[in-house]
């Protein structure tokens, strides 16, 4: 095996400087030390020529053919069939959760059911009324009469019995009574006047003429 | 490296950003990117193309799979050419192949501007890595095909720079003595490794 050149120490220099040279790594001082050891030095000239033409041939296409679109294709298909393995996984995964989902909703809606029915359970009336709602309903010629707080409930039961009236509602929280005829045939208006004139009685009026 | 290298790595960096996103067009562009390059330096261990397929997809299956994992210690080019190194002498471990020699070239030639021309530079070459080891056509591949290093040869190789260094020495003084000189007298002395 052979060195093709003189050992000077130039040449030897020269030698390891040829490859980086060539491909241009090499740096701009080296670069122009080679370019004038070449200019008087006829073996290593030789050299470089060898080795640039060494260079051409190396970066030749080769002549092995390789489809590269078919095989990118054959690439894809892998990849598509390790992420198709991978994907039961994935769903089993989502199955999970959404297995997980449905519970939770289902627990939700038994919950409101379950303190729905309680609720339904207090009662169908509420234990208020609010100011929309209408009063309950009183027939025609009711009157509605306030007692005084002194009147004896002899008295009382004498003026409703004088005047042929019973007692429908109340007292409510102020006191007053709703009364209505005994005999419907009879004047309301006529009774009230006769309330308002009965002694021990405050208030007196139709309801009828309420607003 | 010079501009040329730095703007080819830094767009090598995006699509490898890309791919990890799981962008095929990226994985795509890579490939035609790398197909020309691996399938030279794949064929400096086997001629078949059967086989060089396989190891450049295994290569760039792996680099799909770890694009995320690429820290940027060296060149793109250097980390997937390592990558197919690797995966090439696996290949062909696995076949119980020797890289074969370069003794079956096919007679239909790559399409060139001047064919003629190309056809007697592969004969030369030819004749001259006949006579190289594997380990040694590769690192002549790797500098003056891809135009790496000695450092990047040593990172793609898994080996001491001195190591690629010493088989540059060896596969240049072979090829010096095998091929034809083109000009002047040569003037022979013994091999000896730097």
């Amino acid at each position: 095996m052979t060195l093709p050149m003189d050992t000077s120490q130039d040449c030897l220099r020269a030698w390891e400087a040829m490859p980086w040279v060539l491909q241009e790594s090499a740096t701009p001082e080296q670069s122009e030390w080679l370019k004038g050891h070449l200019a008087h030095c006829e073996s290593c000239r030789a050299e470089f020529e060898q080795q640039n033409r060494l260079r051409l041939a190396m970066s030749l296409p080769t002549d092995v053919r390789v489809d590269a679109h078919a095989g990118l294709q054959h690439l894809m298909n892998r990849i598509d069939a390790a992420e198709h393995d991978a994907s039961p996984y994935r769903v089993r995964a989502g199955n999970w959760l959404a297995r997980g989902l449905v519970a939770a909703v289902l627990i939700q809606a038994i919950g409101i059911g379950v303190l729905g029915a309680k609720l339904y359970s207090y009662g169908e009336k509420p234990v208020y009324r609010t100011l929309s709602q209408q009063a309950a309903p009183v027939g025609p010629g009711a009157i509605r009469v306030v007692p005084d707080a002194n009147m004896t409930l002899t008295d009382w039961n004498a003026v409703l019995h004088t005047l042929h009236l019973q007692v429908v509602a109340g007292p409510n929280d102020v006191g007053a009574y709703t009364v209505a005829l005994v005999n419907n045939t009879a004047n309301t208006q006529q009774a009230v006047q006769q309330l308002r004139a009965t002694r021990g009685i405050r208030l007196a009026e139709p309801i009828a003429s309420t607003p | 490296m010079n501009e040329a290298d730095i703007d080819a790595d830094t767009n090598d960096r995006m699509l490898l950003q890309r791919m990890a996103a799981g962008d095929r067009v990226a994985l795509a562009t890579l490939y035609h990117s790398y197909h020309g390059r691996l399938c030279r330096f794949l064929s400096r261990l086997t001629r078949r193309a059967d086989v060089i397929e396989e190891v450049i997809n295994d290569c760039l299956w792996i680099a799909w799979q770890k694009a995320g994992d690429f820290r940027g210690d060296s060149r793109v080019s250097t980390w997937i050419m390592g990558i197919a190194y690797r995966c090439g002498l696996k290949a062909l471990r696995q076949r119980g192949d020797e890289p074969v020699e370069d003794d079956n070239i096919p007679e239909d030639r790559m399409p060139s501007i001047h064919p003629d021309e190309d056809r007697e530079l592969r004969d030369w070459l030819s004749k001259g890595l006949d006579r190289l080891t594997a380990d040694q056509r590769v690192v002549v591949e790797l500098v003056y095909g891809v135009g790496h290093t000695l450092e990047d040869v040593a990172t793609i190789m898994g080996c001491p720079v001195g190591t690629v260094k010493a088989r540059l020495f060896h596969a240049r003084v072979k090829l010096r003595n095998v091929l034809p000189a083109l000009a002047g007298d040569s003037i022979t002395l013994k091999e000896k490794v730097p």
